[in-house]
């Protein structure tokens, strides 16, 4: 590899590839009928293309197939030929970009440069050419005013899809795959991407290809519109203009789920008539928790039989007003009251209530299906709620096992879902799973329901079911809270809007739980080679492991706290951190003084437990040297980003790349994972699951909120690995755009830990503490 | 192609390095979870520490949960180190020993799954598995890493042997478990287990 930055690299003349399907056909190992059969397409380098067909007509397939990404292995699968440029999709001779629709999972690394850099690093381009490249790509997609190390976890999700964008710039492609890029992203941030993709496809002059159903932002700007058929190849191959002119092709393709440009809406308004009052809501504020950002006050009443919309920017904490309507989060300030028609005999604030009462007065639709399922089966699912509903008063059951099957039946009828009431959940279709989810909650038919953005990202069919669901539920006197920006939707729901905005005043929403790339800052200790440094640690603390006295323990947590400065740390962010590990010292040496071996005087006698001179100075010892071996490690976290960590574990040390970036990728998702791990216990909390009952059925709530996170957590899991996969990670050698090095100062850090390990150990056994426990 | 599907037996694709990792992730925030939640647990340990040793399954489930969806060889010992690191880079009272703790818990699990040469992965496999991540996790913390230098030898037989039942408990059999239930959700479609839940176990639970 050359080291010589070209003064033409920028000025290569680059150009889209040319893409050829020839009676092309795949299927999938485990289907019965193939994804794509008889495909005949060509399309011309540098053209841009809307790609659409009703689910299942293998728009995604097509996609994964010409990034390379579709695995074979059986050859019968596939016939035909799909080339790019000639050359067969499958051998991947040029780089293709591709973009999914979770912006979670199209960001791979923790830092914005590391990001966009990811891409060109795996196909091994000189480090110097990436680094020229970032802040081009970056500018190209309107992300220049980032700093190169802001936290890819701090941007919205629009802002994800354009730095994966930028991402796939770099990397050069002659071909861009972007599979349904703005179904995930709030309207606002639509334009912008949308914006971004253009003058991406503008400048690199790359072949572009999108897949989406919701066409108005999209076929103004395209070449050619390419409808496909389930199953089998090209249905319609035209001319944009045809979307707008052409109502037969029109009403085809909004009955096959597709929102055509100026969609115009033929259900008629909800007639609303207010009945009694529900719920109010006085200056009521909420927040996720204590220490997280608050809702402006809200003042609200609710009426059985009407709408209410909560609309207003990102942040504004519109989702959090909705899990304290929903009566899942506690309100901060203000009060929420449930009327005496509502409570039913029960208090009136709505969080008091056990989850079987709650799910019979107030139902909570989460945005993500799948978070609320709880059961095995769709049948099961929709019993769920009524099973365990409670009527007045909050102790007997809303209804009796006969009146609960009578209720599944029918919802499976009027959900259509009669043919799946057997299966799992998990595995219907995303518009299946949007109708269960309303449906699960309507079981217990709660007198409020409340959804959060319950059409986002639906096609235009899951759409109108919803919206005539919603509509007859106000007509039979329910009242439907929803957070939604979808203007259709309020108007069919005829609803009263509140408008919730960000308090100016706050400081920005901070993480909740644990972070682990948070910023390291510019300290003497940050600039240190990660490998130095974690070495130095390990030769300073692992000695003691050999031992158990308070000598050597007491000489490391002095020389670390001595060393502390230089990590920039100071004293109030040091306790912050360290005094969990200060309280497991604690309990450590309790539980040796309690149970240790007794020797000297004894100071008092606890059951068969006697606390003696011995064990207390076992005791002391086992804390000291637990708080010893944990603070170096303070110093390490706080100066070390681990996306270095992990660049210098495998430049430096040869740790396989592919684990140590799978590594990081998978702990980028950690905070994600955290926040929603609480969801899922709202959400679970929202379908009868309780916090309350007893201690096994605690337990099993709680196994069962974790096996809901591992299911999310897979899911996502697979969706990064396409992502890095289609970003050519794991093919060949790849180079690394930040560069470890190993200085003389790095040298001298690692000697000094060498040499507190060997004064440790010196030092105590000067004092005569020193104690070989393997002795 | 014939190479590919060599590889694609033994090697590691990428879906199971990332879905490894996400594993290992997630059962950080399981840990996170668990310690935050559940100081009434810790709390009543207090009268009898060396009980605490019964709850260290929760944290070997990754081994054995990672080996049995990915069925890739080092799957254990990889989950099982990238949780400690984890566990470590959140801040743990054992320091940099965490990753030698799971060095060796892994190492457990790995060498149960090893000796049937990465074949079976039902519920005795399973249950083994647990065991023996517990019984190595006990025995370096009571004799090697020396945890509990001060505990006496009855204390340490008795931390070895609660250790051994917690893996078998939280590690072997709610592992098992749960690869059943992900696979009927269809989250494992991309990997080797896909199928596990169609799998019959010796001992089938339900």
């Amino acid at each position: 590899m050359s080291s010589v930055v070209s003064a033409d690299a920028k000025a290569t003349t680059r150009r889209g590839t040319e893409i050829t399907a020839k009676g092309f056909r795949w299927q999938h190992a485990e289907r019965e009928r193939p994804a794509i059969s008889a495909l005949d397409v060509q399309i011309p380098a540098g053209q841009k293309v809307l790609l659409v067909g009703p689910s299942g007509a293998g728009k995604s397939t097509l996609l994964h197939a010409l990034a390379g990404l579709l695995e074979v292995d059986e050859s019968e699968q596939i016939s035909g030929q799909l080339l790019i440029d000639g050359s067969d999709a499958f051998a991947r001779e040029h780089p293709v970009g591709l973009m999914q629709q979770d912006p979670e999972t199209q960001v791979v690394q923790s830092r914005v440069a590391e990001d966009v850099a990811f891409g060109a690093e795996n196909l091994a381009v000189d480090p110097q050419i990436i680094r020229q490249r970032i802040p081009e790509a970056l500018e190209a997609v309107g992300l220049g005013m980032l700093p190169m190390d802001h936290r890819t976890q701090e941007l919205s999700g629009g802002q994800k899809q354009r730095l994966a964008l930028a991402g796939i710039l770099a990397m050069q492609p002659g071909l861009m795959l972007l599979d349904e890029p703005t179904a995930n992203v709030d309207p606002e941030g639509i334009r912008p991407l949308r914006d971004a993709v253009l003058n991406a496809a503008q400048l690199s002059g790359a072949t572009l290809i999108v897949v989406e159903h919701r066409l108005d932002a999209w076929a103004e700007h395209m070449d050619r519109v390419i409808v496909l058929e389930p199953g089998g190849g090209v249905a319609h191959d035209l001319d944009p203009q045809r979307l707008y002119d052409d109502q037969e092709l029109r009403t085809e393709l909004s009955q096959a789920g597709l929102w055509v440009p100026n969609y115009q809406l033929e259900l008629t308004a909800a007639q609303t008539t207010p009945q009694e009052q529900l719920l109010e809501a006085h200056d009521l504020i909420s927040a996720r928790t204590a220490s997280s950002a608050r809702t402006q006050k809200v003042n609200l009443k609710v009426r059985a039989g009407t709408a209410t919309v909560i609309r207003g920017e990102n942040g504004a904490g519109k989702s959090t007003l909705a899990l304290t309507l929903g009566g899942l989060l506690e309100p901060v300030a203000g009060e929420l009251q449930a009327t005496e028609s509502l409570a039913n005999g029960l208090g009136n604030s709505p969080f008091s209530w056990k989850a079987g009462a709650l799910i019979a007065r107030i139902g909570s639709v989460f945005q993500e299906p799948e978070h609320q399922f709880v059961t095995q089966s769709v049948r099961e699912e929709l019993a769920f709620a009524p099973l365990r509903a409670k009527a007045s008063g909050g102790q007997e059951l809303k209804y009796d096992a006969q009146q609960v099957d009578a209720r599944v039946d029918s919802l499976l009828a009027r959900l259509g879902l009669q043919h799946l009431a057997d299966a799992n959940p998990f595995t219907l279709s995303g518009g299946e799973k949007r109708r269960l989810s309303v449906g699960t909650v309507l079981a217990a038919a709660p007198e409020v329901l409340i959804l959060d953005e319950p059409t986002f990202g639906q096609d235009a069919n899951t759409w109108r079911e919803l919206a005539s669901l919603l509509v007859e539920q106000l007509h039979l006197g329910t009242a439907i809270i929803a957070v939604t920006h979808d203007e259709h939707l309020v108007r069919v729901l005829n609803a009263q809007e509140i408008h919730l905005s960000a308090l100016a005043d706050q400081a920005p929403a901070k993480t909740r739980g644990p972070v682990l790339d948070a910023p390291v800052g510019d300290s003497w200790l940050a600039k240190t080679n990660p490998l130095a440094k974690l070495g130095a640690v390990a030769a300073a603390t692992l000695p003691l492991i050999t031992t158990l006295d308070w000598v050597s323990a007491l000489v490391i947590i002095v020389a670390t706290l001595l060393v502390f400065p230089l990590a920039g740390l100071s004293p109030a962010r040091f306790f912050k951190r360290a005094w969990p590990l200060l309280i497991a010292g604690v309990v450590a040496a309790w539980g040796i003084a309690l149970v240790g071996q007794d020797s000297g005087e004894v100071y008092a006698q606890l059951g068969i437990f006697s606390i003696t001179e011995g064990s207390v100075q076992g005791g002391i010892a086992t804390g000291l040297r637990a708080f010893a071996l944990a603070l170096p490690c303070i110093l390490l976290l706080v100066s070390t980003n681990p996306s270095d960590l992990g660049g210098a574990l495998s430049q430096q040390l040869r740790v396989p790349h592919r684990f140590v970036l799978g590594a990081l990728a998978g702990m980028r998702l950690l905070g994600l994972m955290v926040e929603e791990f609480s969801t899922l216990g709202l959400a679970r909390r929202a379908r009868g699951v309780g916090n309350f009952g007893t201690f096994t059925q605690r337990i099993g709530a709680k196994l069962g909120q974790c096996l809901a996170l591992l299911v999310q957590a897979l899911r996502r899991a697979g969706r990064l690995a396409v992502t890095m996969e289609a970003k050519g990670f794991g093919i060949g050698p790849r180079t690394w755009m930040r560069t470890a090095t190993f200085t003389v100062k790095d040298a001298a850090v690692l000697l000094v830990g060498l040499l507190l390990g060997a004064l440790a150990v010196g030092a105590a056994m000067m004092a005569g503490t020193y104690n070989l426990v393997w002795g | 192609m014939n190479q590919a599907v060599a590889k694609q037996r033994t090697g590691w694709r990428v879906v199971d390095i990332v879905t490894a990792s996400v594993i290992a992730v997630a059962s950080g925030v399981i840990f996170w979870a668990w310690s935050a939640g559940y100081g009434l647990f810790s709390l009543a340990f207090v009268a009898f520490p060396p009980a605490s040793a019964l709850l260290t399954g929760v944290w070997l489930f990754p081994a054995v949960l990672g080996a049995l969806i990915i069925r890739k060889p080092g799957a254990a010992l990889y989950c099982e180190m990238l949780a400690a690191v984890i566990e470590a880079l959140l801040g743990s009272h054992y320091g940099l020993t965490v990753l030698i703790s799971g060095f060796v818990q892994g190492l457990g699990a790995e060498l149960v799954f090893a000796a049937v040469r990465y074949r079976k992965w039902n519920l005795s496999v399973s249950l083994l598995a647990g065991l023996f991540s517990g019984l190595f996790a006990g025995i370096s913390e009571a004799y090697i890493m020396a945890y509990y230098v001060e505990y006496t030898p009855a204390l340490k037989i008795f931390h070895v042997i609660a250790t051994g039942i917690s893996g078998l408990i939280v590690a072997g059999l709610l592992s098992w478990l749960a690869t059943r239930g992900l696979a009927k959700t269809g989250a494992l479609s991309a990997l080797a287990s896909r199928r596990a839940h169609l799998e019959t176990g010796k001992l089938a639970a339900k």
